[in-house]
């Protein structure tokens, strides 16, 4: 990948007796088993989809592609599907990076506020985030329309368009560019900006000419992640899309695996589209991180950030923040606690206040499977962020470092199970461990499987911007001063890749509670996830008690993330 | 320390080969009974009165626990659990999901031999779909003698009903503005303030042919739908429905869940269904034995339970039991879905269900 540097690997160490090249190394070993790993956890759930959508009974068929997108309205629902998600992107992006860059190298006020506003969009259940903005941006019940009322008149905010769409998913997945940004920032060498601002260049043009180009890789795998993962985001339109009509790519998924006997001819076609895309995606990302060294920012040299100062700019900043603040996380979670303090949604008032109890919360407590699910979801979410980070950290040295042929295909591959609809993977794991002599079946085991291979591309993504920034010499001076190649991992990579890690994996840890649509279909009795939870109030209508569920999981989650970070703080992970 | 971790890669890729070796997956419609051996039941069908209860509690308490899969609310369930098990020495083991993934997972671990459910409870649709891939047990016995004959099918049978009817928000539709008829949904004064439930083409067809076999012509039906649509905002879920009614986001909710808007109103939301309109349509959600259930006498008395005293349990929390439609909605005249006509064109009315939806922008 890096052409510019000098070729590395097993060439590069002392020549050994021609024999014993042909016997495995260690590296070599690990490097194949990660391989192996992510090639069967992504062909896995691939095989099955293509069969359903390219075979019937009969052979070869194209038929799902024509019920999937000879549908009447199909370009109107293009049309839609790449509004609201470029939309949706576009805004996370730019939300999302001002702030890591705010909270990274400036003296911006009020960091600790950053924090929540990365976690907590994250932890709240999508279908919870929506309806809390139902409840505050309606044109019918809206409370911030109610607000605005005498000034805008009645119904100003309409929350119901692909405007609102773009807004609520936009906020949403605004944590997910945060985090890669923050990663990628962490890991600049400030003085790179620093000597743009002594030659004149004002503080725009360095942002402009220096930042941006040095974070390019990072900017790209985030367009690339929030673009596929609002053209699937399934709640946003069906709360608010489809109200008046909106519809959108994965609204054709929801109906076509709705019917009986399922089309999955049909799914699999719309997700061979989004794969297309998603892969056209991931080569231009490759492309763009190609000119090598230009983003090696971590190099020989040391450096330490030192946070810009803001000038006159810092209280404007600190208004800014202090707004998005409130909107991501503050109205959202009022809502959240309010509701979780009712009986059922009222809007507020005096008599209401004085009716509220906490039965939600006793409820949730003698809940028999409250506990289980919390545990389940607990061990789930650390097992596969912990597998996923480690097994991506290699992936991501192979991607970028190696030059083993093929490379680039497992990068691809690991990009695969972001495509790939929940149920369609449940039912490809149900299929292969329903039938392997090992019993996996009906354990958390398959859970833990269906968890690594869906946020696989999430991880590799991280891991794969953060080695793009790490200079080749640092490995290199490692491997001349004779450490192996083991040892040049776990003691230079690592610990250098750590910030992106890190970030990679909270966001696993934080989304794996929310995981339904294939936990939904692996789970058995006794191993119940809180997702299923969820799932289980929201269908009975509980939406009081699932607030209050909400509030628990945005509690737990915070605390877990931040002793993370406090422990990463301690081996000298966070620069902060 | 190589040749360990060169025999630990061969050991894992002989798993993974092994683990793939399953052949290709078939599209989702996994058919037939599979490898699992077939449950013997026949030794109890036959037995009435006590000495039919006598033998199955003798042998389900033997068997000692029972695999329940459903698509049943939580709360529901857990009630009819600990009803089951106070009086029989039986422990319950649970899954549920929508009756959709119930199904699927059903027919894969049929295919794969693989013997997870003992009894399956869920909606019509998936029921008869079970029903028709062969892998339900005929049932017989006396409990069936107070299920109507629109609850009684191939291999399941009916325990309750989802009634679907119009329901209301009180603060946003005055007393006496209500809709009485299917027909006042379709009334310019709920224009934006209707809701239809996007996933209701049951409900639509159902409601489609009776007004033509009231003698309405097509015209006039299809008018009185596409007006509906085109007053009408869309939503996803029945108890998101219910919950946008209560909150006021929706004046008129076409075609809910009695039970769900009951429970809201019994906690004091402003929402109202009755005086119900007429006719009810109802639909039925059933119970089925599984051919290849691993606790046979287990799952025989949980059916007989379900169809006797489970269903004063149902009663009791809002539910409408199959063998009492009359106490649940009193003289307010009834139509069952045809169930077979749904699961046989499922396609065909899911998809002009949808397009109806879909069009709704140009009626405007």
């Amino acid at each position: 990948m890096t052409t510019a540097s000098p070729a590395l690997g097993q060439e590069t160490v002392a020549e050994p007796a021609r024999w014993r090249r042909w016997l495995p190394t260690p590296k070599m070993l690990i490097l194949g088993m990660v391989g192996l790993a992510i090639g069967y956890l992504a062909l896995v759930p691939l095989y099955y989809l293509l069969w359903g959508t390219f075979f019937d009974g009969n052979g070869v068929t194209f038929g799902g592609f024509e019920r999937a997108y000879g549908h009447s309205q199909i370009l109107p629902l293009i049309g839609n599907s790449l509004w609201f998600a470029i939309g949706a992107a576009v805004l996370s992006l730019v939300v999302g990076t001002s702030l890591a860059y705010l909270n990274v190298r400036t003296d911006v006020p009020f960091k600790a506020l950053f924090f929540a506003a990365s976690i907590v969009p994250l932890i709240i259940p999508g279908i919870l985030y929506t309806i809390s903005w139902i409840f505050l941006a309606s044109p019918d019940i809206g409370l911030i329309n109610r607000l605005i009322e005498p000034v805008f008149g009645s119904g100003a905010i309409d929350i119901f368009t692909i405007w609102g769409m773009v807004w609520v998913e936009g906020l949403h997945l605004s944590p997910i560019v945060f985090l890669l940004m923050v990663a990628a920032f962490r890991s600049m060498d400030p003085s790179l900006e620093e000597s743009a601002l002594m030659s004149g260049a004002t503080r725009w043009q360095v942002f402009r000419k220096v930042t941006v180009p040095l974070t390019r890789p990072a900017i790209v795998a985030s367009i690339l992640i929030m673009v596929v993962r609002s053209l699937e985001s399934f709640e946003v339109p069906a709360l608010l899309g489809l109200q008046n009509g909106i519809y959108v790519f994965t609204s054709r998924i929801y109906f076509v695996l709705r019917s009986y006997p399922p089309d999955f001819g049909a799914a699999g076609a719309l997700a061979v589209g989004l794969l297309v895309l998603a892969l056209i995606g991931v080569a231009m990302a490759n492309i763009v991180g190609k000119s090598g060294k230009n983003f090696q920012t971590v190099t020989g040299k040391g450096f330490r950030p030192r946070p810009m100062e803001l000038g006159k700019w810092r209280p404007v900043m600190g208004v800014a923040i202090v707004l998005y603040f409130i909107l991501t996380v503050i109205a959202p979670l009022v809502v959240l606690l309010y509701t979780s303090l009712l009986k059922f949604y009222t809007a507020p008032s005096w008599d209401v206040f004085k009716t509220m109890t906490l039965d939600n919360y006793r409820e949730l407590a003698g809940m028999s499977k409250a506990m289980t699910a919390l545990q389940n979801s607990l061990a789930l979410g650390l097992g596969s962020a912990t597998l996923v980070m480690a097994f991506m950290a290699i992936a991501a040295w192979i991607v970028v470092r190696s030059r083993i042929r093929g490379r680039h295909l497992l990068d691809q591959l690991a990009f695969v199970p972001l495509v790939i609809p929940g149920l369609v993977l449940g039912l490809a794991l149900s299929f292969v461990y329903l039938r392997s002599p090992i019993p996996i079946y009906g354990t958390l085991f398959i859970l833990l499987i269906a968890y690594v291979t869906r946020y696989m591309p999430y991880g590799m993504r991280y891991a794969v911007i953060s080695m793009h920034q790490i200079s080749n010499e640092l490995e290199e001076s490692a491997q001349v001063s004779g450490a192996s190649w083991w040892q040049t991992f776990r003691r230079v990579l690592l610990p250098l890749l750590a910030p992106g890690l890190l970030a990679g994996w909270v966001y696993i840890l934080v989304v794996s509670f929310r995981e339904l649509s294939s936990s939904i279909l692996l789970y058995s009795p006794g191993n119940e996830v809180l997702s299923i939870l969820i799932f289980e109030q929201f269908e009975d209508g509980e939406f009081t008690v699932l607030s209050a569920l909400g509030v628990v999981m945005v509690l737990t989650l915070i605390l877990l993330v931040s002793i993370a970070y406090k422990l990463g703080a301690k081996v000298g992970l966070n620069r902060n | 320390m190589n040749r360990l971790k060169l025999s630990l890669a061969v050991a894992c890729t002989a798993a993974l080969v092994a683990a793939c070796g399953g052949g290709p997956p078939t599209s989702g419609n996994s058919g037939g009974a599979g490898g699992a051996d077939k449950a013997d039941y026949s030794q109890w069908l036959d037995l009435t009165g006590e000495q039919r209860e006598e033998a199955l509690v003798k042998a389900a308490e033997e068997e000692g626990q029972l695999s329940l899969y459903t698509s049943l609310s939580s709360k529901i369930i857990d009630e009819l659990i600990d009803s089951f098990e106070e009086t029989y020495d039986v422990t319950l083991e649970v899954y549920r999901a929508s009756g959709e993934a119930v199904l699927q997972r059903v027919l894969q671990e049929n295919a794969a031999g693989y013997g997870g459910a003992d009894v399956v409870e869920t909606n019509a649709g998936e029921m008869q779909a079970l029903g028709n891939e062969g892998v339900l047990q005929p049932y017989q016995g006396e409990a069936l003698d107070n299920v109507p004959d629109d609850g009684k099918f191939e291999g399941w049978t009916a325990t309750r009903f989802n009634v679907f009817a119009p329901s209301w928000n009180t603060k946003a539709i005055g007393k006496g503005e209500q809709p009485k008829t299917w027909e006042d949904l379709a009334d310019p004064k709920y224009k934006g303030k209707l809701a239809l439930e996007v996933g209701d083409f049951d409900w639509y067809m159902a409601l489609h042919d009776y007004w033509l076999a009231e003698g309405k012509s097509q015209d006039e039906v299809d008018k009185l739908f596409t007006t509906m649509a085109a007053n009408g905002k869309k939503v996803k879920g029945h108890s998101v429905m219910a919950e946008l009614t209560s909150s006021g986001q929706f004046g008129v909710a076409a075609s809910n869940y009695t039970y769900i808007v009951e429970e809201l109103k019994a906690k004091g939301a402003p929402v109202e269904l009755e005086p119900l309109v007429a006719p009810a349509i109802v639909r039925p959600n059933g119970l089925g034995l599984m051919k290849t259930a691993q606790h046979p006498a287990a799952a025989l008395l949980f059916k007989d339970w379900m169809l006797g005293d489970g269903q004063k349990v149902l009663a009791e929390l809002n539910m409408t039991p199959s063998t009492d439609l009359e106490g649940a909605l009193g003289d307010t005249e009834r139509i069952a879905l045809d169930v077979e006509k749904v699961v046989k064109e499922n396609e065909k009315w899911s998809k002009a269900y949808e397009e109806l939806l879909a069009g709704s922008d140009e009626v405007k």
